[in-house]
């Protein structure tokens, strides 16, 4: 076999799987959901009727779908807010502190956790009558609040359980780049007499850029698939001021047995999500190297 | 996935042993316990042969997870006591709706499932008929799973909803006698609350509780066709209609304080814990949250059904709404014993008073005491549900119409706009459909 011919088929075996894995699992039934969106299938029957542009169409007919991509703000503000504190803590963790591998640890802690779990242990904070929230103001002289019941806040609360969720691995994250970031430089500036937020301002925020912009793409798209938190804490409730995108396209297919209009609630979700994350990029990150 | 291809795959081959080898005529095996009965069902045998060869393996998917590896162990031997050459495996499934939908789409049904929701018209595409068990004549909600007079579904049984409640809380509160009209209900619901017992566990936040009032509607309306008939009436909803009254009994047990003090912070199985303990006095919900009450601590004995009141008349009337539908997949290798297994379910398993609900067969006995005395109540009447009407049920899922978010509405918002909005919603659903 000629080198060239070794090289080949050594690149094809280790394709091959991944490759045929992708296809299965990722293209396959992406494929298939687009297909499926422009049928009226229930979920169940073997006919699948094609009804062409009809579910687009009746889904742009609809304010309320789009409306609930309102709660879903409150996600992506608490997502920055996350961001944040978690690149205050990774700078802070990646110095000379005593203990820091245990506070590494217990900050990361939280992204381990069952996503349900975390929602149950939550529901017991939150709960307005037996909560441990409400049971503390209660003994600092603050009247109980419906944190759950409340339109203006519920998405706000849920949104902070979000956060302190995803934190840790945001953390992490950072942590691992500025890690990789070269200690020469840093040495460098502060030889010729750079001060700590100079350092932070032109050395690691750059160096970060990527980084920052994997953790911002994370976390918009999380903030657009939220599901279990609202699903398991609220229902949507009160009166679908938590229901997210994702819940209700989950109801659409399985409540209402309409998995053709689901299924173009997605590939609309698909859509939304690139177009975002297109526009953060221009946006937040310039254009580029 | 692995599992269910290994229990498809054994399930032929037993099938296949089970029919060369073995032909003991089951009938003489069924002969000492119901002679009659399988007498009729040998004479009205269809393709199926019944009572001749009742042998091979079958797979019933249930959705009780939590009785797979116990009753349903008995069952399968007690099944297998009576047909010796037959084998059934119990297979639980978890959110069973949504899974054996997906079961279905693929064609890999087990032999006997129990029904999912879905249009009646459907029924043929997936199971075989039923009408040579003999149990027509006694069975309760023969026609609801039947398509044009052919029986594809039988009752696994059946439910009413009415008031259950914790009695130490009733006597704690100085309530002597259960109310039996409207005011009562009121003046009994606001001496538990002065004796600083939550009157009412609604569970709004969850939703799914409040189905109830939805039954006290057609209760009230007295008619079993009282959904389908949206499709005839001018307003789909009527303002002063059954189900508008009924949600106005809510609407004010909330509005006067008679349900949890914050409605939007409830929580199923924490009020389950508090109507056991007596924090909370009742439920309006259906008979099968009795033992569920009871295994949270209470005592058989301190927990009461009745009748909900639901107006000031005095006569009572409660709904009776089946629970899954047995039916047998019509493309099952060993149709005569899963048809066997059905018929052996309903007549001899108990699992329908086992499972608290008011049994398949009309002339049994309920042995659940809180059943069987609040099917006695003297003078009262009995609703038996007609099944969806498939346009109908058609027109809700395409306007995407959730009774107990209408119930939900009802509490925080006035009941014209609401039943407004609904009835725009069906409109404009119904005219999409062209129906």
């Amino acid at each position: 076999m000629s080198y060239n011919l070794q090289k080949k088929s050594l690149i094809i075996s280790f394709m091959l799987i991944p490759l045929v894995l992708l296809l299965t699992f990722t293209y396959y039934p992406a494929a298939r959901l687009i297909y499926l969106s422009f049928t009226s299938w229930d979920g169940y029957s073997p006919v699948k009727q094609w009804v062409g542009w009809d579910n687009y169409r009746t889904i742009f007919a609809n304010n309320e779908t789009f409306s609930v991509l309102l709660h879903n703000m409150a996600y992506f503000a608490g997502g920055i807010v996350q961001n944040v504190v978690a690149f205050m803590f990774a700078v802070l963790l990646n110095g000379k502190l005593k203990g820091r591998n245990v506070f590494r640890t217990t900050l990361f802690l939280p992204y381990i956790m069952n996503g349900v779990a975390v929602a149950f242990m939550f529901g017991y904070v939150f709960d307005t009558n037996n909560g441990s929230l409400n049971f503390l103001l209660e003994r600092i002289g603050v009247e109980p609040v419906s944190w759950l019941g409340t339109p203006v806040l519920v998405n706000f609360v849920l949104a902070f359980i979000s956060a302190w969720k995803f934190m840790g691995f945001n953390m992490v994250v950072y942590l691992g780049a500025l890690q990789s970031l070269p200690e020469d430089v840093f040495e460098a500036a502060r030889i010729d007499g750079a001060k700590g937020r100079q350092v932070l301002r032109y050395i690691t925020l750059p160096g970060l850029r990527r980084i920052i912009e994997l953790n911002l793409f994370l976390t918009v798209t999380g903030a657009l698939e939220v599901f279990d938190l609202p699903f398991v804490l609220t229902q949507g409730g009160p009166l679908n001021a938590s229901a997210t995108y994702v819940q209700k396209v989950v109801e659409t297919a399985f409540h209402y047995s309409n998995f053709g209009l689901a299924s173009a609630m997605s590939v609309i979700l698909m859509l939304i999500v690139v177009v975002v994350v297109s526009v953060q990029r221009m946006l937040v990150l310039g254009k580029g190297d | 996935m692995i599992v269910l291809v290994a229990a498809t795959i054994s399930a032929c081959g037993g099938n296949n042993k089970g029919n060369n080898g073995n032909s003991t005529p089951s009938s003489q095996a069924a002969s000492s316990e119901a002679p009659v009965v399988t007498e009729t069902a040998s004479a009205t045998a269809s393709e199926a042969g019944a009572g001749t060869d009742i042998s091979g393996k079958i797979v019933f998917a249930t959705n009780r997870t939590d009785l797979i590896d116990t009753k349903f162990k008995e069952y399968a031997e007690a099944f297998r006591a009576k047909y010796p050459n037959a084998e059934v495996e119990f297979e639980a499934l978890k959110d069973y709706e949504s899974a054996i939908k997906l079961r279905m789409a693929t064609a890999e049904m087990p032999d006997v499932i129990l029904i999912p929701n879905m249009p009646n018209a459907q029924l043929p595409d997936y199971f075989a008929e039923l009408d040579d068990l003999g149990l027509n004549d006694v069975i309760r909600f023969k026609d609801y799973k039947s398509l044009n007079g052919k029986v594809y579904g039988l009752v696994s049984g059946g439910s009413t909803t009415g008031i259950v409640y914790n009695k130490k809380a009733f006597e704690k509160a100085g309530i002597t006698a259960v109310p039996k009209t409207l005011d009562e209900f009121y003046a009994a619901s606001e001496k538990l609350k002065t004796a600083g017992i939550v009157p009412m566990a609604t569970n709004y936040k969850d939703k799914w509780p409040l189905y109830g009032w939805q039954h006290v509607a057609i209760a009230m309306s007295g008619n079993p066709e009282f959904w389908n008939d949206r499709l005839k009436q001018e307003k789909a909803f009527e303002p002063e209609g059954a189900w508008a009254k009924s949600l106005s009994i809510l609407k004010t047990i909330i509005d006067k304080g008679y349900a949890e003090k914050d409605i939007n912070s409830t929580n199923w199985e924490q009020s389950k814990k508090d109507v056991a303990s007596g924090r909370m006095a009742m439920y309006l919900l259906p008979n099968w949250v009795i033992p569920q009450v009871i295994e949270n601590g209470a005592a058989s004995e301190d927990v009461g059904f009745f009748p909900f009141p639901y107006d000031n008349s005095g006569t009572l009337t409660t709904l009776l709404t089946p629970d899954y539908f047995y039916a047998v997949s019509k493309n099952s290798k060993n149709l005569a014993t899963a048809k066997a297994f059905v018929k052996w379910l309903i007549e001899e398993s108990g699992h329908d008073d086992f499972s608290g609900f008011i049994p398949s067969i009309k002339t049994k006995q309920s042995t659940v005491k809180q059943l069987s005395d609040f099917l006695a109540t003297p003078g009262l009447n009995f609703v038996e549900i007609a099944p969806d009407n498939s346009d109908a049920m058609e027109i809700q899922n395409k306007g995407q119409i959730d009774f107990n978010d209408m119930a939900q509405e009802i509490a925080v918002s006035d009941i014209a706009g609401v039943f407004d909005k609904y009835n725009k919603k069906w409109d404009e659903a119904k005219k999409a459909l062209g129906k």
